[in-house]
């Protein structure tokens, strides 16, 4: 058995790369995630997130790097007893039905095929198991694809785009279900490109862009430091009085609105020293970037590229 | 073992797998018992009956239904070897199968013996239906029944078998080779009817052409067949699948067959191993 990797990271890469001749898919990408996390893996299509997974499922090989998934080889019999994991669109035989498909995936699963009607249970599809999957709506589809990944009762969840196909009640409902799978010891990869749903959900983020790990960490982390919204005038008096404080810091001006980055609780001490400069304030406002303008301002070359 | 039971599992409930066993059990019995028995019924053409009555009676019933493994029945088995495979690329249902826990060499070797396993009653329910079809012709006609003995039976299973499992190892390879079965299917069939069956014609008239079309599948297929019992002159009216020769000894035949099913198992196993997917 190839053993690689640290023993409290449940899946851990180094340098991974995949090239396609010379489109490079994956470059260099070097992440880790812990037991017990749900780690989101954000990024626009095309950015290399199902061919991560699929290296990490073994599916794929890797042009260069290494990778472990629960300590050994991914793609290993004995790694991939522990894992579960849904990639892409789900892909089960249309004439038969949920259960005897699952029947069929538990038994190269290795594990009891009683396992298929605790899953489907525990997905919502206990009383439409002896349905043909081929008349399965999109959802259904999408939930049954989360019950083979079950199957195992794995340590590590792979999932890739779960919501994708869904109307909004099913998101819902499935982002509440991945909550609920990694709020115990076991640890949840979740690839998308929907910011609602990587910050509902995940507890760390990896945000990857053409092939490469651009930035990592919590949401908050990402979204980084509340600033201040400041409407003043005179502009060039508000501008000395803001360089002068030291609660503010990086200090932008468009117009006559000022954004700086300050704690939200020196905003009275703010707007006193300004009032009392004779600097007319007409509005005074915490504000913060979202994930989503985060998310385009680490991708926003991926669309100029594109053009 | 459980991966064999999951495709075992897959081929059972699977439509097209009983299709394909119906077509061709009734195919073997329209083509080797119904069209000559009305042939033989409607009397004498140009001379001559078309086919002895002793052709179609229990006693010649190995022969009689043997003749059709090499062409006809070998690209039902080449179908059945392709869908058992190439199904998986089309439904997705590969990744999912290889994310479960075997490894890929323990399901492409689970796929082999499933398909292994569902030819046998290809061949057995073949004779079946082949022995009920002539009892019924030999009760009509009051001719004597006698059978062949058990060890011809065993011995043409076992040919029948070895020639449909080398054309299915064949769809297996193309199934994997083209990710699909489409294109694997036509391929397939293309190679079957136009390359081997036209050169093996032109074999007779290219006298350089024999030594290359001792080696090929279908002529080694029909040397087994005709050396367990199959009269060599029946196969030359065989309608796309006719055979004229070379013919080779039996011995020949089995080691070129095996080598097939080795190289064509070979290359389908390296394929799939080394592949994404």
């Amino acid at each position: 058995m190839e053993r690689s990797g640290n023993g409290d990271l449940v899946i851990e890469t180094h340098g991974l790369t995949k090239r396609y001749g010379n489109l490079v898919a994956v470059d260099g990408l070097t992440m880790r995630v812990h037991p017990g996390e749900v780690y989101g893996f954000l990024g626009p299509n095309g950015a290399g997130k199902t061919t991560t997974l699929r290296m990490l499922l073994g599916l794929v090989r890797p042009s260069a790097g290494s990778a472990s998934v629960l300590g050994v080889r991914p793609g290993s019999s004995e790694g991939l007893a522990g894992v579960g994991a849904l990639i892409e669109s789900p892909g089960f035989y249309p004439f038969l039905s949920a259960r005897d498909n699952l029947r069929v995936m538990a038994a190269h699963a290795g594990v009891d095929a009683e396992r298929a009607s605790v899953v489907l249970d525990e997905v919502g599809l206990g009383d439409r198991a002896n349905d043909r999957y081929g008349n399965y709506s999109q959802g259904m589809k999408q939930r049954l694809g989360i019950a083979s990944a079950l199957l195992k009762d794995p340590d590590v969840l792979i999932l890739d785009e779960p919501t994708i196909g869904l109307d909004p009640k099913g998101m819902a409902g499935m982002r509440t279900f991945i909550r609920e799978l990694g709020s115990g010891r076991r640890a949840v990869l979740l690839s998308s490109h929907l910011m609602s749903e990587v910050e509902h959900v995940c507890d760390r983020v990896g945000v990857i862009n053409r092939g490469v790990l651009v930035k990592e960490g919590t949401v908050d982390e990402l979204r980084g430091r509340r600033s201040l919204i400041v409407r003043a005038t005179p502009t060039e008096q508000a501008n000395r009085v803001l360089e002068g404080l030291p609660e503010a810091s990086e200090i932008r001006v468009q117009d006559d609105v000022f954004t700086v980055t300050a704690d939200p609780a020196s905003a009275a001490t703010i707007n006193r020293t300004l009032v009392e400069a004779g600097v007319a304030v007409s509005e005074l406002r915490s504000e913060r970037a979202s994930l989503e303008e985060v998310f385009l301002g680490l991708t926003n070359d991926d669309e100029e590229g594109s053009r | 073992m459980r991966s064999l039971t999951a495709e075992l599992l897959v081929l059972r409930k699977r439509a097209s797998t009983w299709i394909l066993l119906g077509i061709w059990v009734l195919l073997g019995l329209l083509f080797g018992y119904l069209l000559p028995y009305l042939s033989y019924r409607g009397g004498d053409v140009g001379g001559q009956f078309r086919t002895p009555l002793e052709a179609m009676l229990p006693q010649d019933l190995v022969a009689n239904t043997l003749g059709g493994f090499p062409f006809f029945g070998g690209v039902f088995a080449l179908m059945l070897g392709v869908l058992v495979v190439g199904s998986d690329y089309g439904w997705d249902t590969l990744k999912t199968v290889l994310v479960q826990r075997p490894s890929r060499m323990r399901v492409f070797g689970a796929k082999l013996a499933a398909v292994g396993l569902a030819l046998v009653p290809f061949v057995v329910v073949t004779l079946v239906s082949g022995a009920v079809v002539s009892t019924l012709i030999a009760g009509a006609e009051d001719a004597a029944i006698s059978w062949p003995s058990a060890w011809e039976i065993v011995r043409g299973i076992a040919a029948g078998w070895f020639v449909l499992a080398t054309w299915a190892a064949f769809g297996v390879l193309l199934a994997v080779a083209s990710r699909g079965t489409a294109l694997a299917i036509g391929l397939g069939i293309l190679y079957a009817l136009v390359i081997e069956g036209l050169l093996s014609a032109l074999a007779s008239e290219v006298s350089w052409l024999d030594g290359f079309v001792e080696y090929f599948l279908r002529a080694n297929a029909y040397s087994l067949v005709a050396a367990i019992g199959v009269p060599t002159a029946s196969l030359g009216d065989n309608g796309p699948g006719s055979f004229f020769g070379p013919f080779v000894g039996a011995g020949q035949a089995i080691v070129v067959m095996s080598a097939y099913v080795l190289g064509f198992v070979g290359i389908a196993g390296a394929l799939l191993r080394r592949r994404d997917v």
